[in-house]
């Protein structure tokens, strides 16, 4: 007879009864119970009585579902940090816009600085651990949300800081780590594609239209200007790209809305900007300029 | 000015890396294609066990010469896909791998019996079955998706191996399938790809049942249970 060594082939075997009772009972087959003691349901129940619960493909399924728990969990655990990333790096773009006198805006960027260098510290390098032993493009779609963020963030800050941005091997040289232990050291990296930050920098293109249109009302005009033509410079970059994929491709039309309103608000500022107040200029809005989607907040 | 020559070779560099990858994404595509086309032949070849059995073992041998044939293609491919990026580009070999599951344990199956595991599959294609941060791999996930296929192959198989006029057949694939059945069973499957094929199995399943029920019924199977 049949022994149920464990919980689960017992759940199986109601499954497989449950399963195939339900198809016994109805069709041409239903005269044939009594008489003969064949019935679709038995069948089943013996070819699954007749399973050892302990064979080597069990076993091997066991092995399995190890790996592929651990595989999940994984990706559970770095889709979490990648948000922690994400939510951190808003906050450090809205601390950055926050800042309007030249004074408060050197004070926000040491803030800034501080508080990105924690992220290297903190989530970053959780996923550098995380990723040690296993292949990190498979998990890269859990961690590219938060590495865009962080670099839309970066590049912010480093542009408020030194008006260059930050490349992509100096961040990338960022997230390499030592880690030291009792008897041993060994670095580590956390693999930064180059996709993530240059998707990271389409976004970027956004951010440097809100800190425009915030110089304007601020009476910035200078900074106005700069901001503008580092957004021009951006998309005359991506304009020039050949082959750069569906993500890309799909932030372009973002990233054009951008310019459109970067250059609308320096166009009212060059013609307005001597007869109105500052902060009139933002409020106007080009005869030229069609519905836009709301989706930056500004208009 | 110094902010735009940053940004032009900010995006100068990653033209380069765009250029390259595209370079390297046509060499796959080739190896991928040639690997491709020996996998349809294999598939081509195995065809015969619907409607000869003396044409089983002779397809086993023909299939096995060609896997041979695919083990190089997969050779090459390990050597043009970078240690770090298999994950990167895997989607240019995925189906076709799985048909290779598919294929390897299939040819297994009929020739003893019993389950080509991860490794031996993984062996046969020349490749190394332990996902590492680095290498060329069989990925879980397809060798799984292969495994179905095989599931779906073999229900077809008891069909035809009982208009063969061969009864025992079915109950050996009926007692294989049920047992991988239980085995995925075990395992914890998210909402993907994975998941959806291994929700079809259960009309595998019932296909299998149905004819050995049908056997039963007619007593067709009675001199197996007596002997």
């Amino acid at each position: 007879m049949l022994s149920i060594p464990s919980g689960f082939s017992f759940y199986i075997l109601i499954n497989l009864i449950n399963f195939f009772g339900i198809m016994s009972g109805r069709g041409r087959h239903r005269g044939y119970r009594q008489r003969n003691n064949h019935t679709l349901s038995k069948v089943a129940k013996e070819t699954a009585n007749s399973l050892p619960a302990d064979s080597p493909v069990l076993a091997m399924f066991k092995d399995i579902a190890v790996k592929l728990t651990d595989r999940q969990d994984r990706h559970e655990r770095l889709v979490k940090l990648s948000r922690d990333i994400t939510i951190e790096s808003k906050r450090i773009i809205f601390l950055l816009h926050s800042a309007i006198t030249t004074e408060s805006s050197e004070k926000a960027v040491k803030e800034a600085n501080e508080r990105l260098d924690k992220l290297i510290k903190g989530p970053i390098k959780n996923i550098g651990i995380e990723l040690e032993n296993s292949p990190a493009y498979l998990h890269s779609r859990a961690v590219t949300a938060g590495f865009q963020e962080y670099i839309e963030a970066r590049t912010f800050c480093s542009i408020m800081e030194s008006k260059v941005i930050i490349s992509w091997p100096e961040v990338q040289k960022e997230f390499t780590y030592v880690i030291k232990n009792e008897d041993s050291e060994r670095s580590l990296v956390t693999m930064l594609p180059q996709i993530d930050y240059m998707l990271g920098l389409a976004d970027l293109t956004g951010e440097l239209m809100r800190k425009a249109i915030n110089s304007i009302s601020s009476g910035d005009s200078h900074e106005c200007f700069s901001a503008c033509q580092f957004v021009r410079d951006l998309y005359t970059g991506y304009l020039g790209l050949f082959g750069m994929g569906k993500e890309l491709a799909r932030k372009m039309t973002t990233t054009r809305n951008n310019v459109d309103k970067v250059e609308a608000a320096v166009y009212a500022l060059r013609v307005r900007g001597g007869e109105a107040p500052p902060l009139l200029l933002i409020q106007s809005k080009p005869e030229w300029e069609r519905e836009h989607s709301d989706d930056e907040g500004f208009y | 000015m110094s902010s735009n020559h940053v940004v032009n070779s900010i995006f100068s560099e990653f033209q380069k890396s765009l250029d390259s990858e595209q370079e390297l994404r046509e060499v796959i595509r080739q190896i991928c294609k040639e690997i491709d086309q020996i996998s349809r032949e294999v598939t081509t070849v195995l065809q015969v066990i619907h409607h000869s059995d003396a044409g089983i073992l002779p397809a086993c041998q023909k299939a096995r010469e060609l896997f041979e044939k695919a083990n190089e293609g997969y050779q090459r491919l390990k050597t043009a896909v970078p240690a770090r990026d298999f994950y990167k580009y895997h989607d240019h070999w995925r189906f076709t791998t799985q048909r290779y599951c598919f294929l390897i344990s299939l040819t297994i199956w009929l020739e003893t019996g019993i389950l080509a595991t991860h490794e031996t599959v993984a062996s046969i294609l020349g490749v190394s079955a332990i996902e590492e941060k680095e290498g060329f791999h069989l990925d879980i996930e397809d060798y799984l998706v292969g495994l179905l296929h095989l599931c779906s192959e073999l229900s077809r198989l008891a069909v035809n191996s009982v208009t063969r006029g061969d009864y025992e057949k079915p109950l050996q694939i009926s007692k294989f399938v049920m047992e991988l059945n239980a085995g995925f069973r075990l395992l914890n499957l998210k909402n993907d790809h994975l998941r959806k094929r291994f929700d079809a199995l259960k009309y595998d399943v019932k296909k299998i049942e149905e004819v050995v029920y049908d056997l039963s019924i007619r007593g067709l199977l009675a001199k197996n249970e007596e002997a």
